[in-house]
């Protein structure tokens, strides 16, 4: 239903998936993350200047870390060095760079912690692989510790259930831990702690933006959707990523949300004070900063007197919302026992379509052929649903609903297996294009396959740094043509909004009839 | 004892065999400590896990007996490691014949096919070292160690073969050896070179075991990744009838 006029596509040059490279030493040194500038490093308490005592730092770093945090522990001890995960990754598999295979990143960190803190590594270093802390290290650790996207599809591969991301995360939090921080994720961390999203976007802002977007909905379909802010009378409190707000195609999939809670007359709101679902304080491993912009949202939610916390299209925010939140800051006390955690808005309008709460009519999307992007931190870090794999079926189970044709990529790249879009864990940044840009090519090759064979005209994700980078990555490949979208915009156009029963008035405002209830009981 | 007999050699010997062992159970005791005592600060299994415990359990059985997630990423590393794991482990079961006085009936069928085993846990071994060598990927991440642990393996699988085609070595003297050690009674070692290098050999592979990456085999009940279970939907009284 591209309207387009559709130039003959530029034929995707990607080639088949999925051939396994010969090593280039070298190939993706020439990348790396742009050094956090002495305000972005001043503003998050890291040092501006290289300490004097850095080794010691860093070490000192390295060895609480390792103490506090059991994974990392068992992991730095028990890589055997089969080789299974050489060939998983994506940056590798577009890079051809050695030390973007999995156990090669892990040994930047294995090596040193071998040095410095083992019986063998200390005592006969050429034995074992191991290797003095030096500024050289320090390089290929900023370097390489920015080309991997915590994605964990090597930890499926492995047969000790290593998991790099961790690794990296603590690769990053001991470079920061002496000054050497990215500058992309360190200023968003700063951003969503200081002024509450990534964006920088304070109040007047969105509630501008929110407005004109009612306007342009109510004129595209006729019906009075709202986009409610600090609506203290809403049952849900939504937090989506703060792409969904302005961004391409982001903002189509909050439109999609609104759509769907509107047609089922649930009672919702935005809060302004918990703008932003990401936590890029995952990334770099900071645990106290993960914590607050996580409470941030249980704070909004029992401010407002919500009694349901929802997450929007985002996936790491998934992760942090099913698999930390509870540990990070408590249970979600402000919510009813119905809602004792944080839920997705693929569950919600998931639970609304089977109930027959919502309709879905896929002639709206008439010519649509769809294909299913998991996102890695969905997909590998979180769950969805009552049911096992649900992060898997529910999406897709509203994607058949809502489009006349799904096809599936190869199930070597979907489910558990998918790959990471190539921009995930602070890699969206613009000094990384040349790594984010190879770094989709197994996921470009299947997407190629499946738009050669099967006339696959959009690509559906859930997930703010998946829509952007396959945005901005995707043209490269030869695939600009392949429209991305978020589940929700295609959900959107699909969900059969009665004019009738949602005549003004009749939403949030009125708190007489709350329509869910209504809803419920017809 | 036959004091008489317990020359220096035994002596040399019942004591390396008996620092090795202390060192050995002593090492792997003080790494599951450290693992089992380092916390867990948040959860990080890998989805899709098990909801419940027996799930968990089943999840770490099949990945500790069965290398699930090595056959799924690559059946060319997963067909020798089985091989060489499980014809080894069937390899120590034969050897039971040194510590218990008795032979069990129930060794007698593994100890018929015993010199099939050496030669399925050469090939494994084997194979195992070509990709090592040849795949350049495993080659680059791999240091002498990695080749050594193989070589110490084929060598004491090697000689252990050797000893027993052509060895001439009074079995039942060496179980009273093996026996002695173990209830601290040492006995006369029968001296013989060959015996002496595959014993050699088990020492090493004993003594670094603990402080080396041979550690994984304990090391995979300890994987976050693995025995943390989905606390997800536990914790969740769904009322909207989710599917």
């Amino acid at each position: 239903m591209s309207a387009k006029a559709a130039p003959p596509a530029t034929p995707a040059r990607v080639g088949r998936y999925r051939v396994i490279p010969l090593l280039v030493e070298g190939s993706a040194a020439k990348t790396g993350p742009r050094q956090a500038s002495v305000e972005v490093r001043a503003a998050r308490g890291l040092p501006t200047t290289l300490p004097t005592d850095w080794k010691a730092r860093a070490l000192t770093r390295l060895g609480q870390l390792v103490d506090e945090r059991r994974g990392l522990r068992v992991f730095l001890e028990t890589c055997t060095k089969c080789g299974a995960c050489t060939d998983k990754c994506h940056y590798f598999l577009g890079t051809h760079d050695p030390n973007n295979m999995p156990v090669a990143r892990q040994d930047l960190l294995r090596s040193v912690w071998r040095r410095h803190f083992t019986f063998a590594g200390r005592y006969f270093p050429w034995l074992v692989g191991a290797r003095e802390l030096t500024e050289a290290v320090l390089e290929d650790w900023f370097r390489y510790f920015h080309q991997c996207s915590e994605c964990r599809r090597c930890t499926v591969f492995c047969p000790s259930g290593i998991d790099t991301s961790e690794v990296t995360m603590a690769g990053r939090e001991v470079l920061a831990s002496i000054g050497l921080a990215h500058h992309y994720t360190e200023e968003v961390v700063e951003k969503a702690l200081r002024i509450g999203n990534n964006l920088g976007m304070k109040r007047p802002a969105l509630a501008a933006t929110l407005e004109s977007l009612e306007e342009d909905m109510h004129e595209e379909c006729g019906v009075p959707v709202r986009l409610p802010l600090d609506d203290a009378s809403a049952d849900m409190l939504l937090v989506t990523p703060s792409a969904d707000f302005f961004a391409e195609p982001h903002v189509d999939g909050l439109i999609g949300y609104a759509k769907v809670l509107h047609a089922a007359g649930i009672r919702w709101t935005l809060s302004s004070e918990a703008t932003e679902a990401a936590n890029f304080a995952l990334f770099t491993g900071d645990r106290a900063g993960m914590a607050s912009i996580a409470a941030r949202l249980r704070d909004a939610g029992r401010s407002l007197g919500a009694r349901q916390l929802v997450i929007g299209e985002c996936g790491h925010a998934w992760r942090v919302a099913y698999s930390f939140m509870e540990t990070l800051v408590g249970p979600l006390d402000m919510t009813d026992a119905a809602h004792s955690r944080p839920e997705h808005i693929c569950e919600v309008t998931h639970a609304l379509w089977s109930s027959g709460r919502i309709r879905l009519d896929p002639a709206a999307n008439k010519g649509v052929v769809a294909t299913f992007h998991d996102s890695c931190n969905v997909a590998r870090g979180a769950g969805m649903g009552d049911r096992a794999g649900g992060q898997f079926s529910l999406p897709r189970e509203l994607l058949q609903a809502a489009v006349p044709r799904v096809v599936e990529m190869s199930r070597d790249t979907t489910q558990q297996r998918t790959f990471c879009c190539g921009g995930g864990a602070g890699l969206l940044a613009d000094e990384l294009l040349d790594v984010r840009i190879k770094g989709s090519l197994p996921r470009a090759q299947a997407l190629a396959r499946v738009v050669a064979d099967e006339g696959v005209t959009h690509m559906a994700a859930i997930c703010a740094i998946c829509k952007t980078q396959f945005g901005t990555v995707l043209p490269a490949h030869g695939l600009g043509d392949v429209t991305i979208a978020s589940l929700h915009q295609l959900i959107g156009n699909a969900v059969v909004l009665d004019p009738v029963a949602a005549a003004p008035g009749a939403s949030a405002v009125s708190g007489a009839e709350p329509l869910s209830l209504s809803a419920q009981q017809s | 004892m036959r004091a008489a007999e317990v020359d220096v050699v035994s002596i040399v010997m019942a004591s390396a065999f008996t620092v090795t062992l202390v060192g050995l159970v002593g090492g792997l005791g003080w790494r599951i400590l450290t693992w089992s005592r380092t916390p867990n600060p948040l959860p990080i299994p890998l989805a899709p896990a098990p909801r419940g415990y027996p799930g968990v359990v089943l999840r770490l059985a099949v990945e500790t007996f069965l290398f699930r997630s090595l056959a799924r990423a690559s059946p060319a590393t997963w067909l020798p490691a089985m091989s060489m794991h499980y014809a080894l482990l069937l390899i120590v079961l034969v050897h039971l014949r040194f510590v218990v006085e008795h032979l069990p009936l129930w060794l007698l069928p593994l100890l018929r096919i015993s010199g099939w085993l050496t030669l399925v846990a050469l090939l494994g071994l084997g194979v195992l070292l070509w990709r090592r060598i040849f795949v350049d990927r495993v080659r680059y991440v791999s240091a002498p160690s990695d080749y050594l642990h193989l070589l110490l393996l084929i060598g004491i699988v090697l000689s252990g073969a050797a000893l027993k085609q052509w060895g001439g070595v009074d079995l039942y003297r060496v179980g009273e050896f093996v026996r002695g050690v173990l209830t601290l009674d040492w006995q006369a070692f029968p001296l013989h070179a060959g015996l002496v290098a595959h014993l050699l050999g088990v020492l090493i592979l004993l003594a670094v075991f603990p402080i080396s990456k041979l550690v994984h085999a304990p090391g995979i009940v300890f994987a976050p990744t693995f025995h943390q279970r989905d606390r997800g939907g536990s914790r969740r009284a769904s009322s909207e009838g989710d599917g």
